[in-house]
């Protein structure tokens, strides 16, 4: 902590660019506030092992001191978490309450009608439950955020997993989102929908003459984009091996790798599902994907990304394209640090979106 | 508004008295030797947003908002290194940020290099305590005398262990990941000094049927990443085989994996006998390339390190925080909730990111100090219960997370554990 008499004589010497003082000055001024350098043991080399201190038991005094205040401190910041926590479940319930789609797209429609933007791209971060049913509850979960998204008018939905069990289960999990949308919607006007992972094709078992007749006008469309935690760090590995290996057969040189291509190429990945994946891997590929997969073509870039957990940890999430998203987690900002992903709730959604709207957005200026 | 002015005023004239100025800063001892008895970060980052934002609802210029950012640097670097952190890494400017207006530039600039010119002139003092600066970013953007204070700054701490101080001066994330990508990329083409069969069989301290075995194994498996090469390398994989001399490397090309290609290419490292012994069509095919290779190359001697080897963490260690502790805590002031191009990478894995509503100018212990406690809070837990979520290997499977059910409702135990702990030592 710097006293106002030295605050004062520096921020003096700052208006007059540092040339007031002299640099003896300027440390005289500084000495006081620097620790002893005894105390800093830096460097293994000038081992002094424990040479006996000056004041043994002023500093076995000061720890005892210091560890008490920890504790203490630990003990009344415990407290005052779980004020809070107590405190934001109530307002949750409340929230909850008041703010319940009860599967009308009518009403979630109502509650976002008032927003200044909505995303275009919403993504999702979901972590596994422990429960023996973990994966049902999320396939659920990503149901019931496809409806919502629906509902809310935002077209792209991406669901990050971090183990890609998602991608694994894509077929049941596509009948799953269409069980819950028919909940929402009358089956007269059943929106469309396209359900893609990285590296597989698009998901269609539908029919064309029964897709074209599904998607009536109004109801909209919604692309839900499954990730997983190698569609991170390891693109960019492929990427760098195939760029080392083209390099070494000198087609390419290193200069040639500049921020355009390698966004091109990693934005490519999660944009266009398609065609390479299927013609390399012809068990996988069926007829309606490579029908399907000239229309696929979504922003790659989230607009909002929601965390499911108690604190903002992005888990290995694809890291390029979150540059500009705003994050939200709709746990609480202090509390609940135990047990892993929090419930997917209406009401954490909407405040996700609510805070999005309330956002600013400035690039870079 | 009168009587808020004298107010403050007032109370700006108490916090300078001596008396209360000796307490507070007792006090800021106190707490920063309190957070040292537990876990500390060992790597934080801090995005210093809302300099201008401060300045203008202050009614200040904008330049004396960025001078005041950085006082409160210099208190947040005093309780980050004085608390245990090792490492902190600023976000001081973006390349985004030279769309600035020139005035401005030129003045965070400015400071820049008088702050960096000060600092290499209180050598010893830097010796003495152990802080070492480094620079991330496009240096080649700055000005020339920018340019070679911060050269001369980092120069002159290069030697000092303890702690870092990263300062991102023109950086943003996706530059440095493609860098990182390009340097990788060079790295790897750069052919190897050729060895000669005897010296290289003396030196290498891996078996040679060991490695021929272990590519066997991976050619009978071929790893998932192979659906990007080939997806990303269509014209390559024609282009090579329309300059090949072989009819028939272009029939076996996409069933070998590249590795093996790459295992053939040194026709002088006696692995590559080894491995044509073992698989003889596979090996006419990687013969067939390597000649390939080594004509293009016009190197007949010259040898890769396979591509194969890249890791993510040969990446990570091309980025500019090589060495550096993983990232534990990313702080951005402001309420803007956006990483705005700002350690993308380091901050994807386990990284506790902190949006605080408040000022950069403003920004000091009081609000720090709530971040580091939960951030305590979460690891100690951790460690009474190392099953509950957030825990540093971080990949548990699914079947991993099924056993470990049991364990993860039981947050009020070791809650209470925590607490009854706590109650003994205060009993000490």
């Amino acid at each position: 902590m710097v006293s106002q008499r030295d605050r004062d004589l520096f921020r003096d010497d700052v208006r007059s660019r540092g040339t007031k003082l002299s640099a003896a000055e300027r440390e005289k001024i500084l000495r006081p506030y620097l620790p002893d350098p005894s105390d800093i043991s830096r460097r293994p080399t000038q081992r002094r092992k424990k040479a006996p201190r000056k004041t043994p038991i002023r500093t076995f005094l000061k720890s005892q001191l210091h560890q008490f205040t920890y504790t203490l401190i630990h003990i009344f910041f415990g407290l005052y978490v779980r004020i809070v926590q107590a405190y934001h479940a109530l307002v949750d319930r409340i929230l909850a309450i008041i703010y319940y789609h009860h599967r009308t797209p009518e009403l979630i429609r109502k509650d976002v009608k008032n927003l200044d933007r909505l995303p275009e791209h919403l993504s999702v971060v979901l972590s596994m439950r422990r429960e023996d049913d973990a994966l049902a509850i999320l396939m659920d979960d990503v149901a019931e955020l496809a409806a919502w998204c629906m509902s809310a008018g935002i077209p792209v939905l991406s669901v990050y997993e971090k183990s890609g069990i998602l991608k694994s289960c894509i077929p049941p999990l596509h009948q799953t989102i269409t069980n819950k949308l028919s909940s929402y919607y009358d089956s007269s006007r059943q929106p469309a929908l396209q359900l893609f992972a990285p590296h597989h094709p698009v998901y269609n078992p539908s029919s064309d003459s029964e897709r074209t007749q599904s998607s009536a006008p109004g109801s909209g469309s919604l692309t839900v984009l499954l990730l997983s935690a190698t569609d991170g760090r390891e693109t960019f590995v492929d990427l760098t091996k195939t760029l080392a290996e083209m390099s070494q057969n000198g087609k390419l040189s290193p200069e040639d790798i500049t921020m355009e291509l390698v966004d091109a190429e990693i934005s490519e990945i999660t944009t266009q599902p398609s065609q390479a994946a299927a013609a390399l891997s012809d068990d996988n590929s069926n007829d309606q994907s490579s029908i399907e997969s000239p229309g696929v073509s979504i922003k790659p870039e989230p607009d909002l990304l929601l965390v499911f957990g108690s604190f903002l940890k992005l888990d290995g999430y694809p890291p390029w394209h979150i540059r500009l998203t705003e994050m939200f987690c709709t746990g609480d900002k202090i509390s609940n640090i135990s047990g892993c992903g929090e419930a997917v709730e209406y009401q954490g959604f909407i405040r996700g979106l609510w805070h999005y709207a309330g956002a600013q957005m400035r690039f870079g200026r | 508004m009168a009587t808020s002015m004298h107010l403050s005023r007032l109370r700006k004239w108490i916090v300078a008295s001596p008396p209360i100025e000796f307490a507070i800063s007792k006090l800021r001892d106190l707490l920063v030797g309190a957070i040292r008895q537990g876990p500390v970060p060992q790597h934080v980052a801090f995005v210093m947003d809302g300099n201008r934002r401060f300045a203008r609802s202050h009614r200040i210029e904008t330049v004396e908002g960025h001078n005041l950012g950085f006082e409160a640097l210099a208190r947040i670097l005093e309780v980050s290194y004085r608390s245990g952190v090792k490492v902190v890494t600023i976000y001081a400017f973006s390349i985004e940020n030279f769309k600035r207006s020139k005035f401005e530039v030129d003045a965070l600039m400015e400071m820049a290099r008088v702050k960096l010119g000060q600092l290499a002139q209180h050598g010893d003092i830097l010796d003495r305590y152990g802080a070492q600066v480094r620079v991330l970013g496009r240096m080649d953007l700055l000005r020339p005398d920018v340019h070679a204070a911060f050269t001369k700054a980092v120069e002159m701490t290069s030697r000092n262990g303890n702690c870092v101080l990263n300062i991102c001066f023109p950086y943003t994330s996706r530059d440095e990941i493609t860098g990182a990508v390009r340097d990788t990329v060079a790295e790897y083409s750069t052919p190897l000094q050729p060895v000669h069969a005897s010296t290289g069989s003396v030196r290498s301290p891996f078996s040679e049927s060991h490695i021929a075995l272990k590519i066997q194994a991976q050619s009978q498996s071929p790893p998932e990443p192979q659906a990007t090469a080939a997806e990303d390398t269509p014209s390559d994989i024609e282009s090579g085989s329309e300059s090949s001399t072989r009819g028939e490397v272009e029939d076996d090309h996409p069933s070998s994996p590249p590795g093996k290609v790459y295992e053939g290419t040194g026709s002088s490292f006696s692995s590559s006998t080894t491995l044509h012994l073992a698989e003889a069509k596979a090996a006419a095919a990687a013969g067939g390339n390597s000649d390939n290779d080594n004509d293009n190359d016009n190197n007949t001697s010259g040898k890769f390190q396979s591509p194969e080897t890249i890791t993510s963490q040969t990446i990570s260690d091309h980025l500019y925080t090589k060495g550096n502790p993983p990232l534990d805590l990313l702080i951005r002031t402001s309420g803007v909730e956006r990483l705005s191009d700002f350690m993308l990478w380091q901050g994807n894995e386990n990284t506790e990111i902190v949006f605080l509503d408040v000022m950069w100018p403003e920004f000091d212990l009081w609000h720090f100090l709530p971040v580091l406690l939960r951030w305590q809070r979460r690891i100690s837990k951790q460690k009474v219960n190392p099953e509950a979520e957030g825990d540093f290997e971080g990949d548990s499977t699914p079947e991993q997370q099924k056993q470990q059910s049991p364990s993860s409702t039981d947050d009020v135990p070791s809650d209470d554990m925590l607490l009854h702990n706590d109650a003994k030592l205060k009993g000490l």
